[in-house]
């Protein structure tokens, strides 16, 4: 197969020392920020892009890749140490992980996302290198009414599924899709939604609403109600993992990873689904049920944590063979894309070649690095938890003014990102789900785009986005995921309120 | 109904109705907006304005169906995180500084340079949020000069210097 000749050659590029030390400096930063409370991969991928304005783009995209892989990483030891719950897709590793950190088995379970984390990582790169491809390949055939379609699936399901009430999903998605008109039309060069004014003519960019709406609207929730009182950081103790512990973690980390890639890698997926599908798996085949939700099992924390690096994984095939951001970092990353000319899509493979194989080849190089970063070093990153939160929200605030004013260089970007963060703090503070709106901003010039070049073929006739084999598969797939999926979400919510409120589902299990 | 707040369960939902119209009357005003949008001749049977007018009616039918399930008791869920205490009442003083410094940054950015002004928003936001403003101001000095030297001389990223204009290590 050429594949692998393409992927040795991407090892090529992405072992050249310069490379190696941007995958470095990418893993390091990633693992640094991501670890920080209150910043999720998406937020670690927006504050960090400015870094990378000025570097041509291979260099570029494997610091990416690397910090992709990096925030993911640093998010499971945040959740596992510190008693509080994050964000939605570390919220199972943090009910198991911080269990069994409490009980003294916090080096173990440190342990077991990590090396989980790398297996899982290893392994659906693996797939990605055998799936992506091929599927650019079959992508290329696909003409607008598919990528309609596509579209569609993508916007619905991630209103839908991002979030826990349908409604705000939605109204989350439409201002995110509002905001992506504002600006100048691609197609007749006509100014919408501008309202005369020089700097919306160029339209809003994702990476200033990313940070406005991730850094500037999380720093002003947490302003408004800071948890106050001592921190409460469990400290890692116990022993490292025993050959028990890897007896009991191998099979959760391959059964983590089987149900994370898939997922993530479909338009519908994301990383929250998965973690609840391992963890109820895991639970339920545990031999150590006891420990679940007492002392911590080690199974329920090997694989969450390995099916949420799978769907970061699974994540990349849609992103960059169909140019179809799954998730707010994905869109970041496109938007990161964009920034250098490159379109991700089915042309990626054809027209940048070099660069996709050294970023593919760099995701299983920064794997490694994480790994050995993250063992030995797990101590220095726990400092991290420490930094008190005054000093951490007002260097996020910092870092997110820099972002603003980097990209153009004009103060009018930064009153965008601070109105764009007054937003946030609203949608936040009204459970109004703050992806949604993220993917819709990316996601909806490349539908609108797609729709009227269908509908300027087809001289105006509608039955041109339904009429093709692929779209109305896609259609019908639709109808039948959106159902399964309601079930599903409804077993997965079920599963984790009798993890929240264990007390009110089962009341003879009190110790 | 007593006053006393007893959990989120007896919130009043006036702000959240708010909000929820508030996002209908952005729907309206988008469609009423799209209809201003020149449609030139040229343009085929989908001009510029079909996709905005559907987004308007996705956000008038979305902020109504956030209207109905707030009525029917199922209120929204205030995003959860680490650092939030989602049961304390909004501190609207601290919300206020932290805008205020951010807005205050803005202003100074192209007067004073990157670096002070970074060092200003720092000193403010840390100090809203309880640190002691005298190390806020001294860590936010440091670390505005240090990331202006960073991204200037390292990342050759331009940054105005402001004040500091033909300093070899911040103006780029």
């Amino acid at each position: 197969m050429g594949d692998i000749g393409s992927l040795v050659d991407g090892f090529g590029t992405a072992l050249q020392p310069t490379y190696l030390l941007y995958a470095l400096l990418g893993v390091t930063l990633g693992t640094a920020v991501g670890v920080l409370p209150g910043i999720g991969p998406a937020m670690t991928v927006a504050l960090l892009l400015p870094m990378t304005y000025k570097l041509e783009p291979t260099g570029a995209f494997i610091m990416f890749a690397g910090i992709y892989y990096g925030g993911m990483y640093g998010g499971s030891t945040t959740s596992i140490l510190l008693n509080t719950p994050g964000e939605s897709a570390s919220i199972i590793t943090a009910i198991e992980g911080n269990k069994m950190a409490r009980s003294g088995r916090g080096a173990a379970a440190l342990a077991t996302a990590a090396i989980g984390s790398f297996v899982a990582g290893t392994i659906a790169t693996v797939a990605l290198t055998l799936t992506a491809p091929a599927l650019a390949d079959f992508a290329v055939t696909l003409g607008d009414p598919d990528y309609v379609a596509l579209a569609v699936v993508a916007l619905i399901t991630v209103s839908a599924l991002l979030g826990s009430s349908v409604s705000r999903g939605l109204a989350s998605l439409s201002i995110g899709l509002l905001f992506g008109l504002v600006g100048t039309d691609n197609l007749t060069g006509q100014q919408r939604f501008t309202f005369g004014l020089p700097v919306l003519g160029d339209g809003i960019d994702v990476v200033t609403f990313a940070v406005g709406v991730f850094a500037v609207g999380e720093t002003l929730w947490v302003a408004s109600r800071l948890r106050h009182g001592p921190l409460q950081i469990v400290p890692v103790g116990g022993g490292w993992m025993t050959r028990q512990d890897f007896r009991r973690s191998w099979r959760p980390w391959l059964r983590g990873t089987a149900l994370g890639f898939p997922i993530g890698a479909m338009p519908a997926g994301g990383a929250e689904i998965p973690t609840f599908l391992s963890y109820a798996a895991e639970k339920k085949l545990s031999r150590h049920k006891e420990e679940f939700g007492t002392t911590g099992a080690i199974e329920g924390v090997a694989g969450p944590e390995a099916a949420n690096n799978a769907a970061a994984a699974g994540v990349l095939v849609p992103l960059l063979t169909l140019g179809l951001p799954t998730s707010a970092t994905a869109a970041v990353l496109i938007a990161a894309f964009q920034g250098f000319g490159i379109q991700p899509g089915p042309l990626l493979f054809e027209n940048e070649p070099d660069l996709v194989w050294a970023l593919i080849a760099s995701l299983y190089i920064g794997n490694v690095l994480l790994l050995v970063l993250n063992l030995p070093l797990v101590g220095l990153w726990v400092r991290l938890l420490r930094v008190p939160r005054p000093y951490l929200y007002a260097g996020i605030l910092m870092f997110a003014a820099l972002g603003g004013y980097a990209l153009n260089g004009v103060t009018t970007d930064l009153w965008v990102l601070l109105a764009i963060g007054v937003l946030g703090y609203v949608m936040r503070r009204f459970g109004y789900p703050i992806a949604p709106a993220v993917i819709g901003l990316i996601l909806g010039p490349i539908a609108e785009e797609h729709l009227r070049r269908t509908l300027a073929i087809s001289q105006g006739d509608a039955t041109a986005l339904v009429t093709t084999p692929f779209a109305a598969t896609i259609y019908t797939l639709l109808a039948i995921g959106i159902v399964a999926t309601l079930v599903l979400r409804r077993r997965a919510k079920r599963v984790l309120d009798q993890i929240v409120h264990p007390e009110q589902v089962d009341p003879e299990v009190v110790p | 109904m007593h006053e006393e707040t007893s959990g989120t369960a007896e919130r009043a939902p006036v702000p959240e109705i708010a909000v929820a119209i508030g996002v209908v009357a952005l729907g309206l005003f988008t469609i009423v907006d799209a209809h201003r949008i020149t449609v030139p001749l040229s343009s085929n049977a989908v001009g510029p304005r079909v996709f905005p007018y559907a987004v308007g009616v996705a956000l008038v039918v979305a902020g109504v169906a956030v209207v109905l399930a707030v009525l029917r008791g199922e209120p929204g869920d205030p995003e959860g995180g680490e650092d939030i205490d989602v049961n304390a009442p909004t501190d609207w003083l601290t919300l206020a500084k932290v805008i205020a410094g951010l807005a205050l940054h803005i202003a100074l950015v192209d007067r004073l340079g990157w670096a002070l002004a970074a060092a200003v928003l720092f000193t403010v936001v840390a100090w809203a949020l309880g640190a002691d403003m005298f190390r806020a101001a001294m860590v936010g000095v440091v670390l505005g000069f240090v990331v202006q030297a960073i991204f200037v001389s390292g990342l050759n990223i331009s940054l105005p210097a402001g004040i500091f204009d033909g300093v070899s290590l911040l103006s780029g």
